[in-house]
């Protein structure tokens, strides 16, 4: 139907796209864009892998119409890192060994900024209850925790960002 | 499942008076969060000709609490519900159930009326609705009408909404003094929907509950009130023994059905425990001074 010239704020930048209204937010980002950070799992709302942020809060990208997502501010995990400078979150992962396979590891990321946003002194607990829509198939959850709690720890103690 | 939606028409209107225009059939789709309805496209369940979204109408997005009831409009996401501070202090009930959904991602873009509008008896949001004694405004084209929400649920995936109508508003009144309430949910796994769920709602005044509500869901097409246990606490002290002839009575009245998460007679002895232990957990959070 009705085809479109959207534009899309990504990552700091603005893309027109052309799309039409049964187009997914998912595959703006990763075909027509080209930014293959944001996986695509389940495609039911269940796994979190698509995570991106609209307008800072974690959403699936695979359940959003992209029509709807239209001029509000997306973040997708090619936007952390400065150059090659990760982000902290991104390095804590690294640090940690909070990546096994890798699949989960961008919407966790996504998850665990917008949570340390909001709340820069999270528990533990706090930090379970913010993951709890990102699954990790390899189930290496333990190191997951460590690394977002090692963020912020880094990031109060004036890591940028 | 599909990876990509069916073509359909796309409308975003200003205004509820053109949403109520436009949802003109079983092919048109209203749009709020989109979690549940998104997820039903790919699957080819609902494959609507014209999907009419309400996010962009202004004014439906509040939470609100006043003297008399806790309101709360179609784009209310169930996130903004959960974590406003008015719902936690005066309605935790309420707070508590949403709890019981984990995924931050959905709570973000989901929103409470549209988890009602799926229509499933295993809504977490509904059964404490139910005990709270909520209604449901619904706007249609000959103006607005409001039904309790018992009369809300018709049948599994059948609400009261009918042809050019939406839900625009929940209003949930305030709990008499001396009330306090639980919420418990079984599941196969906490992001799963319920096997089971249980709310409950009692007043008490002096050692005697007054007043008792009692929901639970998937153990029927829709979520339903265990009257004939609410009946069973009127007028008596909240004594353990209250409490197990109640969740027998819970237990007696409800004829589930085994499906893929649990089977008849497994969901109907749950229903004892989760109304005991739902109780016993109600009667601990009665403040134990009286309030002034």
């Amino acid at each position: 139907m009705a085809k479109e010239i959207a534009t899309f704020l990504v990552n700091g930048g603005e893309y027109e796209v052309i799309i039409e209204p049964h187009v997914l937010l998912i595959d703006v980002l990763r075909d027509k864009l080209g930014l293959t950070g944001t996986k695509y799992a389940c495609g039911a709302g269940d796994c979190g892998a698509c995570t991106v942020l609209i307008d800072g809060k974690p959403s699936f990208s695979c359940l959003t119409l992209a029509v709807t997502a239209k001029g509000k501010s997306i973040l997708t995990v090619e936007g952390l890192a400065e150059g090659n400078e990760l982000h902290p979150i991104q390095q804590a992962f690294v640090d940690k060994g909070a990546i096994q396979c890798g699949f989960c590891t961008p919407g966790m990321i996504l998850s665990a900024k917008a949570l340390l946003d909001q709340n820069p002194e999270p528990t533990r607990e706090e930090i379970k209850s913010a993951l709890a829509g990102n699954l990790c198939r390899c189930t290496g959850y333990v190191k997951i925790l460590d690394a977002v709690e090692s963020a912020a720890a880094g990031l109060r103690n004036g890591g940028q960002r | 499942m599909h990876r990509v939606l069916l073509p359909f028409e796309f409308a975003e209107p200003t205004s509820v008076a053109e949403v109520i225009e436009l949802v003109d059939g079983e092919k048109a789709r209203p749009l709020a969060g989109g979690v549940d309805l998104v997820l039903r496209m790919r699957l080819r369940q609902v494959v609507p000709d014209r999907v009419v979204s309400l996010q962009k109408v202004p004014g439906l997005d509040y939470v609100q609490a006043d003297a008399g009831a806790l309101r709360f409009g179609a784009l209310a996401t169930l996130r903004q519900i959960e974590r406003a501070p008015e719902v936690r202090d005066r309605w935790p009930l309420l707070a508590e159930a949403i709890g019981c959904i984990v995924s931050v991602q959905t709570k973000v873009m989901g929103t409470a009326v549209g988890n009602l509008c799926v229509g499933t008896p295993a809504s977490d949001v509904a059964p404490a609705l139910y005990a709270l004694g909520a209604r449901v405004k619904i706007a249609g084209r000959q103006g607005v009408r409001e039904i309790p929400i018992e009369e809300f649920f018709v049948d599994a995936g059948k609400t009261a909404v009918g042809r050019n109508e939406i839900v625009t508003e929940i209003v949930v009144p305030v709990p008499l003094l001396g009330s306090t309430g639980a919420f418990l949910k079984l599941s196969k796994t906490s992001e799963d929907i319920a096997k089971v769920n249980a709310a409950v709602m009692v007043t008490v005044s002096g050692d005697t509950c007054t007043t008792a509500r009692i929901a639970l869901g998937s153990v029927a097409p829709t979520p339903l009130r265990a009257m004939e246990a609410e009946r069973v606490l009127q007028g008596r002290p909240l004594s353990a023994k209250a409490i197990v002839e109640a969740a027998e009575a819970a237990c007696e009245a409800v004829a589930p059905i085994s499906d893929v998460r649990s089977t008849a007679a497994y969901r109907k002895e749950m229903v004892r425990v989760l109304v005991r232990d739902a109780l016993a957990r109600a009667v601990l959070r009665v403040p134990a001074a009286k309030e002034g």
